[in-house]
């Protein structure tokens, strides 16, 4: 391959990650956007989707890499396994901040977050003890296809990554700016106080925030486990942490922010790799996060906090 | 004899002193000894853990857990943690005290993993307890240019009935080269005790076999994507991939390699030879791999057919390469009681290890025996070749993967 073909592969692999980091840091911006509050449990919440997702397409009788599908029973199949994972994902976040955050509304500073990071460790804790320690065998139901462009492979699974993460995106900017639980979600993230004494029901707001949030990490759970077809009890802090990083970098609280932010970080990931050091990948995302934070803290699409009345 | 809890309490001590009735109970009292077992049964090793624990169990189980009039206690310990995901040198240390600590503890069998091994060695040896790994192969731990670091006390207390990476690794470029062709390899490791030790110790045989070396890289276990580095490798289109490392990033690494790098050799040492990996990663991802075990391979000796099948039945599934091995240590350990006993020596920790230095006994590998550092005389590595067969079970190490013969020694 020349050099050229490998800079171009790496781009293609930057941005199947960075769609599974878009997706993820969505969620992070959301709740952040509404309750200034960090959900450390999103993390677990990723990892409890791909494990959905596996159980849901051991449901339909597949297992391993034996039996590939095609067609209209590859559509079933997938849709099914996205269903499950985004709504029992979803569910999942409605039910944290039901029964752990909620109670803690309106305490001052840190507690919300320490909570989450509690709820985060028993979620990892109940898959660890509940299905096992050892690495999943994720099944992958969809034919090898490949496509060969100017010396660069892209698999079907890539495009159908960059597809589905791309009509998620399309229908959240639908939903947010179009409908009117939308229109009060960004109410309430510029003031909350204000949309509350607008009559906007603050309580909806934020169990649809946790639930869109949630929902989109099951799906990028389920992309997670197609994709590496592996999944284990381990995976949310590494893909959770970038993706977190993603969303500061595009701005914490915006949307948008967290979709580009989401694909920088897998192109800094991919190319950063190559050109530099694997090994080194880690410093320099990291190392940008530090830097957003200290010189750039609103990102690239963000906008400073409103200020508490 | 009618007697209350209560009443009994009171009369113990003076019916033990009299040595009438109870003088049996008193008697199996004080012939006992505790063994520690110490695996990483939490984490993505704990299959090839309790595979290990299963074997040397099967020792005991045999002779119903007494030996020359001692009756036999085990103590299982587990040095694999939730936050590592996988063993926990730290853990590891601390199990390594509790053993220490236990006055009736007198030999010790394990740790499964190198990085273990070397956070217990010096405590072990501050102690004066030996024990017996049967699958963990980093080299340093009983090399005497690191003695000072790992048994400052001066004796060996490190024991194996496997040899050690030092033979592994190179051994296996030996092979790549003499067998396989290879010409250009990429190196891979996992950063762990062992599978930096195994690719230190094949890059520097492999180097002397003029494979040229194309690059050693570092994946991390709890990282899920490795298509960045496998992309890199293919850029720089080797013939051959070496990776030192256990199952945790072997597993990953087995699957994606398979789209990225399908048709080059793929080769590693025991942590490839597993059968976490076997059940992880599976055909056709594991299609075309090399493992090795640093052992010879005991499992094609029609002699041990019937052990095989008396394992598979009590604990449903096959023995592990290093299943033998941790049953050989057991007989070590059990070998070297029952010398101090024919001796009238007594059954504590330092008659043990001078016992078990000096051993000279038939188990299923052959003769064991040790040399001045507590290494096992005999370097055999065997070479193995993934070939699925789908009329057994995907982890069934022994029926998927194909022994191939010896891995040719250096010199």
């Amino acid at each position: 391959m020349t050099d050229g073909a490998i800079l171009l592969q790496q781009v293609i692999n930057g941005l199947s990650l960075g769609a599974m980091y878009a997706l993820l840091a969505i969620g992070f911006t959301m709740v952040y956007g509404i309750l200034e509050l960090i959900n450390f449990a999103h993390f677990n919440v990723f990892m409890i989707g791909s494990f959905l997702g596996l159980w849901a397409l051991e449901a339909l009788g597949l297992s391993g890499q034996s039996r590939v599908l095609t067609g209209l029973e590859l559509f079933g199949a997938l849709a099914f396994a996205f269903a499950v994972a985004m709504l029992g994902s979803g569910l999942l976040g409605v039910a944290i901040e039901r029964i752990a955050l909620r109670p803690l509304r309106g305490i001052p500073g840190t507690t919300g977050m320490i909570t989450t990071i509690g709820v985060s460790y028993i979620l990892f804790n109940i898959i660890l003890l509940g299905a096992g320690a050892e690495s999943k065998n994720y099944p992958n139901p969809m034919p090898r296809l490949q496509w060969n462009i100017s010396g660069a492979v892209v698999d079907l699974r890539e495009v159908l990554i960059w597809a589905i993460t791309l009509a998620l995106m399309v229908g959240l900017q639908l939903f947010v700016s179009r409908t009117r639980l939308g229109k009060a979600m960004r109410a309430t993230a510029q003031d909350s106080e204000a949309a509350r004494m607008m009559g906007v029901d603050v309580d909806r707001v934020i169990v649809a925030a946790f639930f869109l949030g949630s929902a989109l990490a099951g799906a990028a759970a389920l992309i997670f486990g197609l994709y590496y077809n592996y999944t284990s009890f381990l995976i949310g802090y590494s893909a959770g942490l970038r993706a977190f990083t993603a969303a500061v970098l595009g701005g914490i609280g915006s949307v948008p922010g967290a979709m580009v932010g989401g694909v920088i970080i897998g192109l800094i990931e991919t190319l950063g790799g190559q050109l530099i050091a694997v090994r080194w990948t880690d410093v320099i995302i990291f190392s940008i996060l530090v830097l957003v934070l200290v010189f750039a803290p609103t990102g690239l699409f963000g906008r400073a906090a409103p200020t508490k009345s | 004899m009618m007697t209350t809890r209560r009443a009994l309490v009171v009369h113990l001590p003076a019916a033990a002193l009299a040595g009438s009735v109870l003088s049996r109970m008193t008697f199996a009292a004080d012939k006992s000894v505790t063994i520690g077992i110490n695996v990483p049964l939490t984490g993505s090793d704990a299959e090839a853990a309790t595979q290990i624990k299963d074997g040397a169990m099967m020792a005991v189980d045999e002779v119903n857990g007494m030996v020359a009039g001692y009756k036999i206690n085990i103590m299982v310990l587990d040095d694999g943690t939730t936050t590592a995901g996988q063993y926990d040198p730290a853990q590891a240390a601390t199990n390594a005290r509790k053993m220490v600590a236990d006055p009736s503890v007198v030999a010790a069998i394990g740790p499964e993993m190198s990085g273990s091994g070397k956070a217990m060695a010096p405590i072990l040896s501050q102690g004066n307890l030996a024990t017996i790994t049967p699958s963990s192969t980093n080299p340093d731990i009983t090399d005497p240019k690191f003695a000072a670091q790992f048994r400052p006390m001066g004796k060996a207390i490190y024991f194996r009935t496997v040899t050690t990476d030092a033979y592994q690794g190179p051994n296996m470029a030996n092979y790549l080269v003499q067998t396989l062709k290879v010409k250009k390899v990429y190196i891979l490791d996992d950063g762990g005790a062992y599978g930096v030790g195994m690719a230190d110790a094949f890059e520097a045989q492999a180097k002397k076999n003029g494979i040229e070396v194309l690059g050693h890289d570092q994946l991390d276990p709890r990282e899920a994507n490795y298509t960045t580095i496998l992309t890199k490798i293919k850029g720089l289109s080797p013939d051959g991939l070496y990776y030192g490392g256990t199952s945790l990033a072997g597993i990953k690494l087995v699957k994606q390699s398979r789209d990225i790098l399908p048709n080059i050799n793929k080769a590693g040492g025991d942590g490839v030879y597993s059968a976490a990996l076997l059940k992880g990663a599976g055909h056709p991802a594991m299609d075309g791999w090399y493992g090795t075990i640093a052992a010879p391979y005991i499992a094609g000796n029609p002699e041990v057919a019937p052990w095989i099948k008396t394992f598979n039945e009590k604990y449903g599934i096959g023995p592990s390469g290093y299943s033998f091995t941790a049953y050989d240590a057991m007989l070590v350990v059990f070998d070297a009681i029952k010398r101090l006993a024919a001796e009238g020596k007594p059954v504590n920790r330092d008659n043990m290890r001078d016992a078990i230095h000096t051993a000279n006994v038939k188990t299923l590998q052959g003769t064991v025996s040790f040399d001045e550092n507590g290494d096992i005389k005999d370097r055999t590595v065997s070479v193995f070749h993934y070939e699925y067969n789908e009329k057994y079970p995907v982890d069934d190490l022994i029926h998927q993967y194909k022994y191939l013969g010896v891995a040719p020694s250096t010199s």
